[in-house]
């Protein structure tokens, strides 16, 4: 894969897990293992047509792995892809936590030039 | 968890006065941030600030600020296409919150527009970096391998 097809795919995940509705979609599979369109739809204020295009757009990025199950599909959260999602938000807060720490340090000093 | 928005908090023993000057500055930002920051400190003036060096194949990004209120808030959008006025959807909005706190002030940031704008623009200056550091280490390597060949018969 080429760098920029890569990184095309890190901004969709990105955008995938940028929306409300998928996120807590995310958070229901995640708590209660799997479920469908139907069984999502009955937890959140949104109809299940609406759900299925959320898994739809969560399946493309590899968020959630669906499996056939009558007529429906069930879907299941994909760890490795969450975790690599949460990891990239991660490496833009830790260089936040840097550029903080310089701050501290640069405010700190000029306070204490100024009590001398 | 919040995935558009990253927000951190960090106390600080000094006064909000001082605290909004380094933050807001671009002689400050400088010290903590990019290699080069050009812009007035007032709202919606427009200016970059600069990863390497502008000359020699640096990042200069744009850079607008958004509110000024000393020694209270500071905020600014970067990352918007050169030339665009700063706004939702086009770039990265950084937001520094001061409350006084015990002796010092406490300083809250947040970063949010990933949602609009993917992760490949907050992680811009750590590419750039590891790209110089990359040619840092290359480089003086170079030199000498070439002078090896040189001396070759």
């Amino acid at each position: 894969m080429s760098a920029a097809a890569a990184e095309d795919v890190d901004d969709d995940l990105w955008s995938a897990i940028g929306d409300p509705t998928r996120r807590r979609m995310l958070d229901l599979l995640l708590v209660e293992g799997e479920g469908t369109a139907t069984s999502l739809a009955q937890r959140l204020p949104v109809t299940r047509q609406a759900v299925a295009k959320h898994l739809g757009v969560l399946d493309r990025v590899g968020l959630v792995r669906g499996t056939p199950a009558g007529r429906e599909k069930r879907y299941r959260v994909d760890d490795v892809q969450l975790a690599r999602a949460v990891a990239q938000l991660s490496s833009v807060g830790a260089a936040w936590d840097a550029r903080l720490r310089r701050i501290k340090r640069i405010a700190e000093a000029i306070q204490r030039t100024q009590q001398d | 968890m919040e995935f558009g928005t990253i927000e951190r908090e960090i106390y600080i023993e000094a006064s909000p006065e001082i605290v909004f000057e380094v933050v807001s500055s671009p002689d400050h930002l400088k010290e903590w941030w990019p290699d080069d920051a050009r812009y007035e400190p007032a709202p919606g003036a427009a200016g970059e600030i600069v990863f390497g060096d502008r000359d020699a194949g640096g990042a200069v990004v744009s850079f607008t600020v958004v509110d000024v209120r000393p020694p209270r808030t500071f905020s600014f959008r970067w990352t918007h296409p050169a030339g665009e006025v700063a706004a939702e959807g086009n770039s990265l909005l950084v937001t520094f919150d001061l409350t006084p706190s015990g002796g010092g002030t406490l300083l809250k940031m947040t970063e949010s527009g990933f949602r609009e704008m993917g992760w490949e623009a907050a992680v811009l200056e750590q590419q750039y970096r590891e790209h110089v550091t990359g040619w840092d280490f290359y480089l003086p390597r170079l030199a000498p391998y070439v002078a090896t060949l040189w001396v070759r018969p």
